[in-house]
């Protein structure tokens, strides 16, 4: 299997042993430089006897460690508000106030003096005490709230030891870790580090969106990796292919350099892009569109060309500590500012989708999430989630051209039903006398295979679609890309998928309804030609990929691209036109290959 | 001392944006402040104590204010109340 560690011949400058990982690649781009392992791993503080004389100097240490724990806090929170806003900032004010909290500091001199003991002894039995009630409390949000007592109990432990602090964290490293939250990604950029590394953590969790937003190469999902590499090993992090090379040779080194240059001057070139309109070469012209989920990405559209937001995520908005908090009238607010600015491109507003991979409202577990109440089916049976949602669009819908695109929908009695509450919403508005756009387009994720197989039957209730193609493969194929003993069964451009796309494209074609598709597989450049081969008029990707794709399409002919579609359609497996389609690239694309998973050195 | 009712009318209850709003009002006199829940009271300058409380929507409270300023303290406390904590309803 593919994350198995492989050895390689050679032995590295320093005589260790050169080995590879694999992991997914989440922010493209090549970092080569030492590790640094940051860990965040809990660990117990021994009890040591304080002498009395000393018992004053303890204190001391422990009101220093509060005192860079503020510091730290008071950087996030920053930062934190600058790039998420207000409401994610909160839970690290709350922190800042446990860090000076009346059952906290006092009580932690307290138990010093009284117990001569050392202050992260000290810290750890105070802490413990509070985070043990709250454990065993019934309330989920109490229990969620343990971990932040957790957070600051290990943030002054470490500034305690002085060892392994965030201020350790060298420039120019990559960091190796277990996984990592927001505000360390953001800490850690801020210390101009070179990429990171995580033994967790998948493409769309929040770190991951943060490291492509401040373009910072990133590898999640290496699991065990941390046990593999000290601090001081020499790395060559591959966010592309989703890679980490472990003390490599002199040769991979060189080989490696030469490759990260190249891709800058990959970059370099394709800005030159970014004006040109995506038109293949017999003149078909296809729209890009960005995926978008926080409002700090927004730059990004006009950075990579992007004609307007294909899909607007809106779990990042809604969902904050766990729980939806945001008022219809805040998310008007987001959202009327989203729309503003993709003006006159159009915003699709994906409907909250819960479930899945992605949590679930008030604590709700199920045993089988991606078969459970996921996506529409919870907004239809929570209209208190739904209404205020549906307004705020709507209300948003007069600032620029608008779209509502409905997640998970597997038959059409969801869609009708979401209709009757979309009139009866619109209704309330107009009686209101508040303003919005009557003809926003209604539109439905093609995710789950029935919707594809009866396309024609949805295509004549609905204005668009739009092809998920990450939940499409894992229905189709019945398979989870998250467990790795079955991973590698899953393949986006497996025949079976493509022929949904095709009964799709064919279906919206006849109804004369747009189509796009915004799944990952539209960042897999080799499959580009054959997808506008399928019928694809539309795609939507994360924007650092959009140049990339403009560039191929530029370099096709749609003719060619239909006849790698019918190979592709007729195939057994997807191996066997792969390969096809790889040569095809090198030969029009001028260098694009680079981009593709595995086909680097 | 000062005693009042008060019942928490913002949509997500005593979350922790509104705890650290009481706390850091609460820091701001000279009271003593203390918050009782079904017969269970907590110190109100504690985020840790109100956190503890778990207080969610339709949740009611006894404020006590205890002090030379526990006049000012009381208002400024009701006041946060009212406002449901500057989330629009």
């Amino acid at each position: 299997m593919a994350r198995h560690r492989t050895e390689l011949q050679e032995s590295s400058p320093d005589g260790k042993p050169p080995f590879h990982r694999k992991g997914i690649g989440v922010s493209p781009g090549i970092a080569i430089g030492p590790a640094y392992l940051y860990a965040r791993i809990s660990f117990e503080v021994e009890k040591r006897s304080i002498d009395d004389d000393k018992l004053e100097f303890e204190v001391t240490r422990f009101e220093s460690a509060v005192r860079k724990a503020e510091r730290d806090l008071h950087k996030i929170i920053d930062v934190t508000r600058e790039k998420l806003g207000e409401e994610s900032s909160s839970i690290f004010e709350a922190q800042l106030l446990i860090l000076r909290d009346e059952a906290v500091y006092p009580e932690v001199v307290k138990y010093i003096q009284s117990h001569e003991v050392n202050a992260g002894y000290a810290v750890q039995t105070v802490m413990g005490k509070h985070r043990q009630m709250m454990e065993a409390s019934d309330s989920e949000y109490l229990r969620e709230r343990a971990n932040d007592l957790l957070d600051i109990q290990e943030r002054i432990v470490r500034h305690l030891r002085r060892g392994r602090i965030l201020s350790a964290v060298e420039e120019e490293t990559i960091v190796v870790a277990e996984s990592l939250t927001a505000a360390d990604i953001i800490l850690f950029s801020r210390r101009g580090i070179l990429g990171c590394a995580t033994d967790f953590g998948g493409p769309t969790s929040h770190v991951s969106i943060m490291a492509r937003a401040l373009a910072l190469p990133s590898v999640v999902s290496m699991h065990g990796i941390t046990g593999e590499v000290q601090t001081g090993d020499m790395l060559i992090l591959d966010g592309i292919k989703g890679e980490l090379i472990v003390n490599p040779d002199e040769e991979t080194l060189a080989a490696y350099r030469t490759m990260q240059e190249r891709y800058a001057r990959l970059l370099q070139r394709d800005k030159q892009l970014l004006h040109l309109p995506a038109e293949t070469l017999d003149g078909h012209r296809i729209q890009l569109q960005a995926n978008l989920e926080l409002k700090e990405e927004l730059d990004l559209l006009a950075a990579y060309g992007a004609e307007g937001i294909g899909l607007f995520r809106t779990e990042m908005l809604l969902l904050m500590e766990g729980k939806v908090l945001v008022t219809e009238e805040e998310q008007f607010e987001n959202y009327k500012n989203v729309v503003d600015v993709a003006s006159p491109g159009e915003t699709t507003f994906r409907i909250l989708d819960l479930g899945g991979d992605k949590m679930l409202p008030m604590g709700h577990r199920e045993h089988n999430p991606f078969l459970g109440w996921r996506g529409i089916r919870i907004m239809l049976d929570k209209k208190d989630l739904l209404i205020p949602q549906l307004r705020a669009i709507l209300r948003a819908s007069i600032f620029g051209p608008t779209r509502i695109l409905l997640p998970m929908i597997t038959s059409l009695s969801e869609v009708r039903e979401f209709q009757e509450v979309l009139t009866s919403t619109m209704n309330a508005l107009t009686e209101e006398e508040i303003p919005f756009n009557p003809d926003v387009p209604l539109g439905i994720m093609v995710e789950v295979p029935s919707v594809a197989l009866m396309a024609d039957l949805f295509a004549k209730e609905v204005d668009f679609f739009s092809i998920g193609t990450n939940d499409l493969t894992q229905y189709v194929l019945a398979v989870d890309r998250g467990n790795d003993l079955v991973a590698e069964l899953y393949d986006e451009m497996h025949p079976a998928v493509l022929k949904l796309i095709k009964l799709t494209t064919k279906a919206a074609a006849k109804a004369g309804i747009p189509v796009s598709l915004c799944g990952e597989l539209a960042t897999n450049l080799r499959a580009v030609p054959v997808l506008l081969g399928l019928g694809i008029t539309s795609l939507s990707a994360s924007p650092i990929y959009l140049l990339a794709i403009k560039r191929v399409i530029r370099a096709m002919k749609l003719s060619e691209g239909e006849a790698l579609a019918k190979r592709a359609l007729s195939s057994s497996d997807a191996e066997e036109f792969k390969e096809v389609m790889d040569n095809w690239l090198d030969k029009h694309a001028c260098g694009v290959s680079f981009f593709l998973e595995g086909n680097v050195a | 001392m000062v005693e009042k009712e008060v019942t928490v009318t913002n949509r997500a209850g005593l979350h922790t944006r509104p705890a650290s709003m009481i706390v850091r009002t609460a820091a701001k006199y000279e009271s003593d402040f203390f918050i009782q829940k079904d017969g269970f009271e907590i110190n109100g300058k504690s985020i840790i104590g109100v956190m503890t409380l778990a207080a969610e929507q339709g949740a009611k409270l006894m404020l006590i204010f205890d002090g030379t300023d526990e006049g000012e303290a009381a208002r400024a406390m009701m006041d946060l109340f009212e406002s449901g904590f500057g989330e629009v309803k």
